[in-house]
C-alpha cells in the first residue's frame, strides 16, 4: 500500500487526465486538417 | 512545437498528481486526506476567476476594437468553461464540506458566493441564446461581461475576507501572508499554472471550433 492505501487514487486521477489530454490533442489534430480544407 | 508544449503540460499535471497525494504532507486539523482536495479545489475555482476576466478583457476589445466577431467568441467561451470550471470547483468543495462540515452545502459565504458569480454567468449565456442578431448579441453581451469585471472580484476576494466563513484561511490571508508548508505550496502554485495552461489550450480549440463551425453553416456566396 502506498502512502496510507492511496494508489489507486493517484492512478484513477492519471488516468482521467491521461484520457482528457489525449482527447485534446486528437482534437487539435482533426482541427488543424479541417482549417486546411478549402 | 504546439504538441510539445502539450506533452510538456501532460508531464507537468501528471507530477502534479502524483505530487498531490504522495509527496505533498497534509495539513493540520483536516479530517482524513481531505485537505489534498485543496491541489485541486483552488486552481478549479482560480481558472473559474481568469475565464471571468478574460471575457471582460476580450469583452472590452470587442466593444472598443472594431466589433471583431473573434473577440466576442472568445469572450463567450471564457464565459461557459469559466462556467465548467467553477462548477467543478463548488462540487470539489461540496465533497470536501461533506467531510469537514458534515453537509454538502452550508451557505458559507465562500459557497453563496460562487453560486452568485454562476448565476450571474449563467445569465449570460441565457441572454446570448436569447438574441439572434449577431451585432445585437455581441454588444449586449459585451457589455454584460464587463459588468461582470466589477461583480466578480467582489464575489471572488473581497466576500469571504470581510464576511466571517469557516472556511480555511484564503491561500494568501487577510495578513498578506501564506500559512501553508513549503511543499504544499509548490504543489498549489504548480497545479494552479498547469489548470491555466489547460484552460487556455481548451479554449484555443473551443474558439477554434466554433469558428469552424459557423463557417461551414454560413450561406455560400
Amino acid at each position: 500500500m502506498v502512502n496510507g492505501g492511496i494508489g489507486w487514487v493517484v492512478a484513477v486521477n492519471l488516468i482521467i487526465w491521461t484520457g482528457l489530454f489525449l482527447y485534446l490533442l486528437r482534437l487539435g489534430k482533426r482541427l488543424r486538417s479541417l482549417e486546411r480544407e478549402p | 512545437m504546439k504538441n510539445l508544449l502539450a506533452w510538456l503540460l501532460w508531464l507537468w499535471m501528471s507530477a502534479v498528481i502524483v505530487a498531490a497525494f504522495l509527496w505533498a504532507p497534509l495539513a493540520k486539523g483536516f479530517i482524513g486526506q481531505s485537505s489534498r482536495i485543496l491541489f485541486f479545489h483552488v486552481p478549479m475555482a482560480w481558472v473559474s476567476f481568469v475565464g471571468f476576466i478574460a471575457a471582460a478583457v476580450w469583452s472590452a476589445r470587442y466593444l472598443f476594437g472594431g466589433r471583431d466577431p473573434r473577440h466576442d467568441r472568445a469572450a463567450a467561451v471564457a464565459i461557459e468553461l469559466g462556467l465548467l470550471f467553477g462548477v467543478l470547483a463548488t462540487i470539489t468543495g461540496a465533497l470536501w464540506a461533506r467531510i469537514m462540515w458534515g453537509a454538502y452545502w452550508n451557505w458559507d459565504p465562500r459557497q453563496t458566493s460562487i453560486l452568485i458569480s454562476l448565476l450571474f454567468y449563467g445569465a449570460y449565456l441565457a441572454l446570448r441564446s436569447g438574441i439572434d442578431d449577431q451585432d445585437t448579441r455581441g454588444r449586449l453581451s459585451a457589455a454584460y461581461a464587463l459588468l461582470g469585471m466589477a461583480v466578480t472580484p467582489f464575489l471572488f476576494w473581497i466576500v469571504p475576507r470581510i464576511t466571517y466563513s469557516l472556511h480555511p484561511d484564503p491561500v494568501v490571508n487577510t495578513q498578506g501572508k501564506v500559512n501553508m508548508e513549503s511543499r504544499m505550496q509548490i504543489v498549489l502554485y504548480a497545479s494552479v499554472a498547469g489548470f491555466t495552461a489547460l484552460f487556455f489550450w481548451i479554449h484555443n480549440l473551443q474558439c477554434r471550433l466554433q469558428a469552424h463551425s459557423e463557417r461551414k453553416s454560413a450561406p455560400l456566396e
